[in-house]
């Protein structure tokens, strides 16, 4: 049992160093005092040494049964599954339907529109690293039409104190896609109605103190990445 | 079958830095554990669970042999239970399992965890390599992310406001203030804050704000779980474990909108869903709610006898890494109906005084949450409470915190998104 290589687009090469270079040793120290025990009030001093490891290392991850919908990213394609005994359509997509009653049925593969509307959302003021530049965002869990899950991804051109759910977004790929879920984002489609319950909009002091919140990620962003991430 | 019973424990306390190792870190809630039991041989202790999160935060597997072997307790069988943030919860239910079945007596539960040896925006990544990698994880939420999502579905569906929010961060940071193992009292000192201080916190991902967030912390605490048999032997005060339930739902939050597992499980909070909203294929608990753990608790009510859990219980300690869930949860554990959470806070029934108190240790936002020792220490708390000895643990000063009388308790803790973890009433006699 062989395996056939069809595309090879591997970076290995690149990151090896990178890897050989962070093999955990010691590349640096520090010697603090800090306290000492298990309860405040009674605690004592001591030295401790503390040193720096660095590590690094490139995972080989197979996508297994829903490759296909990552290749369709590299395509500009969604592709979601559907159970061929409930109908159940999965975006994310189960090589398997969960459905109790339909016993690991194994599932069709479907194109879906690239249309879907936010489940929910939240608005990111901070986050990890690789994600800081981008600052401030929104993270929605998008239910693509024809699906009956919900697909998590970023909102783009719409200003984040104008997101809600129920808003209806049209889903776009950015220009190189990589195959990972990052290669897609939504963004608003027709008009922006928050309706009356709508979490954030139904107070508008709430707005203000939003839009206020955000003026400091942008002016921070701004200073550090040299972006300007305001939706105008 | 026998009765198991809590009979002691010990917490070295919670803070973002500790530079003891971790087993130094066990060592010291150990050490405390003994000097509460006398009469134990530490020969006597038939078996340990290790109790921690993550491997990749220390760049160490296995560390459950390291700390067995550092406590001189190495000849005795020992487990790992590992299930992120229900980790602890699991770890003391499994020992209780253990007991139950007759095969121990006596059962170490130790957990720890140490989540500062990379800065702050890893130890974020590292914990959201607990959510679905080739999903959740890619687009950037991590839990902050993750949570606030859920949260503002609940929102968007109930109606409870930002202040709401704000008022359970005040809450549970103010009974902090007493706790000698609290991060919270380390970092801030002992001065109340007010509703001003949560809004001036700075805003994370909305609504959250840094007071409404559980801490990166490192710390230790341990407990000992023993059979009717032997409980008698080492005190006069048992706390007995009266009912434990377990529960699980989906990986990915997005999909629970359409899980089939839950259709029809739970009719009355399916019609609670808003006739405005759009209805999911299964709306309970959809995204809004924390199904997994409606199932453990109903297990552990069915157990311990419980028909109505906010005039049975005295206190409640619930696993909340933000402000939001711990409402959640308060229709979850059946404290309120669904979407009637926002009263409880509203009316002051989860203040200290209140009806039922929730996080008198200040949990997981202000107590701190090292993963692997959270749900341990805040057990710890509950026995405390149970067999009066907050003053004398905590110092004088904080009588204001122990619930005089209180004889009931609810520990409830999870994993994920609400996608594994447990519940469990503790009693006195």
């Amino acid at each position: 049992m062989t395996e056939k290589s069809i595309v090879d687009k591997s970076a290995l090469e690149e990151w090896i160093t990178w890897a050989r270079k962070g093999n955990w040793r010691p590349v640096g120290y520090r010697i603090v005092e800090a306290p000492k025990g298990p309860k405040l009030g009674e605690t004592t001093t001591e030295r401790y040494m503390i040193v720096e490891r660095p590590h690094g290392v490139t995972y080989q991850h197979s996508y297994g049964l829903v490759s296909k919908f990552f290749e369709g990213l590299l395509n500009k394609e969604l592709w979601g599954t559907v159970c061929p005994k409930c109908g159940t359509t999965y975006c994310p997509p189960r090589a398997h339907c969960w459905n109790p009653e339909c016993k690991a049925a194994e599932c069709e593969w479907r194109r879906l529109p690239l249309k879907g509307e936010v489940w929910t959302y939240t608005v990111m003021l901070f986050s990890a690293t690789a994600f800081m530049e981008q600052l401030p965002f929104v993270l929605a869990y998008v239910k693509v039409e024809g699906a009956d899950t919900a697909l998590p991804m970023q909102l783009r051109e719409v200003r984040p104190e104008d997101a809600y759910i129920g808003m209806k977004v049209d889903i776009r790929f950015i220009e190189d896609p990589r195959g990972e879920l990052m290669d897609l984002y939504g963004v608003p489609s027709g008009k922006i109605e928050p309706p009356e319950h709508a979490a954030l909009q139904r107070n508008p002091e709430s707005v203000e103190r939003l839009k206020k919140d955000l003026e400091s990620t942008y002016a921070f962003v701004l200073k550090r990445f040299g972006r300007d991430n305001r939706v105008r | 079958m026998t009765k198991v019973a809590m009979i002691g424990g010990g917490v070295s306390r919670f803070d973002v830095n500790r530079r003891e190792v971790a087993e130094e870190l066990v060592a010291q809630a150990y050490r405390q554990m003994l000097n509460d039991l006398p009469e134990l041989e530490t020969r006597d202790i038939d078996a340990v669970m290790l109790s921690y999160f993550s491997d990749h935060l220390n760049q160490q597997l296995c560390m459950g042999w390291i700390i067995q072997d550092y406590l001189g307790l190495g000849t005795k069988p020992g487990y790992r239970v590992e299930s992120g943030g229900a980790t602890p919860v699991d770890n003391i239910i499994n020992a209780y399992l253990l007991i139950k079945s007759g095969y121990y007596d006596l059962i170490l539960v130790a957990g720890w965890e140490k989540m500062s040896e990379v800065d702050t925006a890893k130890t974020n990544e590292f914990i959201a390599a607990a959510s679905d990698t080739d999903w959740d994880f890619t687009v950037g939420g991590y839990y902050n992310g993750y949570y606030a999502a859920l949260e503002v579905r609940h929102m968007h569906l109930f109606g409870e406001t930002e202040e709401d929010l704000h008022r359970i961060a005040v809450k549970d940071h103010n009974n902090a203030i007493e706790n000698p193992f609290s991060q919270w009292r380390s970092q801030h000192g002992m001065g109340k804050i007010t509703l001003d201080d949560a809004w001036s916190s700075r805003l994370i991902c909305w609504p959250y704000r840094t007071l409404n967030i559980a801490n990166i912390s490192e710390g230790a605490a341990v407990l000992l779980l023993a059979s009717e048999k032997v409980a008698k032997k080492y005190t006069d005060s048992p706390v007995w474990i009266e009912g434990v339930g377990l529960g699980t739902d989906s990986m990915r939050p997005g999909d629970r909108l359409a899980n089939w597992a839950w259709k029809g499980l739970y009719p009355e909070d399916e019609g609670l869903y808003p006739v405005w909203a759009k209805t999911p294929l299964t709306p309970y608990p959809e995204m809004s709610n924390f199904g997994s753990m409606r199932f453990a608790a109903d297990a552990a009510y069915r157990d311990a006898g419980i028909e109505n859990p906010i005039k049975e219980l005295d206190l409640a300690e619930i696993f909340a890494p933000y402000s939001g869930v711990e409402l959640t949860l308060w229709e979850d554990m059946r404290f309120c109906k669904r979407g009637e959470g926002k009263n409880l806070i509203r009316e002051g029934i989860v203040e200290n005084g209140g009806k039922l108190p929730t996080q008198l240790s200040g949990a997981l936002t202000a107590q701190g949450h090292p993963v692997g020792a959270s749900s341990i220490a805040m057990a710890n708390h509950v026995f405390w409470q149970l067999t009066e000895q907050i003053p004398k643990v905590y110092g004088s000063k904080a009588s204001s915190i122990q619930q005089s009388g209180a004889s009931k308790a609810l520990l409830q803790g999870h994993g994920g998104t609400g996608c594994q973890g447990g519940v469990i009433i503790f009693g006195r006699d």
